[in-house]
């Protein structure tokens, strides 16, 4: 999705409704702001790479706030590293609920596990996905634009949206297989 | 319990997601003065503070060692879930009743169930289980259940009722920093 398919989806943001109303935007907003990709702005001059920077096995916990037209949300992230497996993004709010689960292997491939009435398949697929290789991908040009203000605080600013993420917690070690299985037990 | 002035309350949070074999934890305190005062904040791994009165609401997150303030996204969705934490741990059931069906099992732990009346609601979340004592004097424990069988378990500690909150500590413009009222508490024992 470009810019054109975001400028059209912008008018439900306007709604200010009842509780589900409200959770109908958020869904739109979330993943609108998504939609921008990992590659529509250069990144800004200077800035240095996150790359190299975690575990190859570990289970990293993350904070980030999502800025767009605005408003902010701040949001959970439990991400799964392995070196032969890929890597296992749960991505949920604050109270728990799971809004995105991806797997994006070795080989870049992408698998939609979970989605949510908030981030559609197509929207993890295309556009979560990317922006988790930006930071915390290998291969070379998908790094966007990303900035890293410290080891553990990165920064995506985009046309659209900012992402403001901190990695608040690291457990190196080896994952578990079933993890980067979509088709095993652990996968809902 | 709904004639409660004040509680102070230390809590952990458990995520457990059929994914990861451990649950994913994470630390806070919830402080409610009446009428509808509430301060949420966690503590670890992270640092974010949602304040709540019948007014407004506000949410902070620490960043590289400052607190900033939010502008949310969906105020009112926001306030009325810090409105039914208040009154789910004030007792005030029959204020839930328009958006749960609220059953009570008691024994051992006295069990309410709340199972969100609205289809949406209900895709997102299955039921809310408030377990307290025998006595419905004290919430121990609160169980968000999903749908797909994930569930977050908050579990409280450390209650303290009839505390004397300093100023500031539902301050939406500059909380006081919760070291601060934490101290205060402890010196009104």
């Amino acid at each position: 999705m470009g810019a054109e398919g975001i400028a059209t989806r912008r008018r439900p943001l306007l709604l200010t409704g009842a509780g589900g109303r409200l959770s109908v935007c958020g869904c739109w907003l979330l993943t609108g702001v998504l939609a921008a990709g990992c590659a529509t702005a250069p990144p800004p001059a200077g800035a240095p790479r996150a790359r190299g920077s975690f575990p190859g096995d570990g289970l990293l916990t993350q904070r980030a706030v999502l800025t767009a037209r605005g408003r902010q949300f701040a949001l959970n992230g439990y991400l799964a590293l392995s070196t032969a497996g890929g890597k296992r993004l749960i991505v949920t709010q604050s109270l728990g609920q799971v809004l995105a689960d991806v797997l994006v292997k070795p080989d870049g491939s992408v698998q939609v596990v979970r989605a949510s009435r908030m981030l559609r398949p197509e929207w993890i697929r295309r556009y979560l996905a990317a922006d988790l290789e930006c930071i915390f991908g290998n291969a070379p040009g998908t790094e966007g634009p990303l900035r890293m203000l410290s080891p553990t605080h990165f920064l995506i600013e985009r046309r659209w949206y900012t992402l403001d993420l901190q990695i608040v917690e690291t457990k190196p070690g080896p994952q578990a297989s079933e993890l980067f299985d979509a088709t095993s037990k652990a996968t809902p | 319990m709904s004639s409660l002035s004040s509680v102070y309350l230390e809590l952990t949070q458990e995520r457990h997601l059929k994914l990861f074999a451990d649950p994913l934890r994470s630390e806070g305190v919830m402080l409610i003065e009446r009428p509808e005062q509430i301060r949420w904040e966690m503590t670890a791994p992270y640092q974010s503070i949602l304040l709540a009165n019948h007014k407004s609401v506000a949410q902070f997150e620490r960043t590289d060692g400052e607190w900033k303030k939010l502008r949310l996204g969906f105020p009112q969705l926001l306030k009325r879930v810090m409105e039914q934490m208040v009154r789910m741990h004030q007792g005030k059931l029959d204020a839930l009743t328009s958006d749960y069906t609220i059953s009570v099992a008691t024994g051992a732990v006295a069990v309410v169930t709340l199972v969100p009346k609205d289809d949406t609601v209900r895709s997102m979340l299955s039921s809310l289980e408030v377990r307290m004592l025998p006595d419905f004097t004290a919430t121990r424990e609160v169980v968000m259940n999903e749908p797909g069988g994930d569930l977050t378990r908050i579990l409280f500690r450390r209650e303290r009722r009839g505390v004397k909150f300093p100023p500031g500590t539902f301050d939406q413009t500059k909380p006081l920093d919760i070291a601060a009222i934490k101290a205060a508490v402890d010196d009104g024992r």
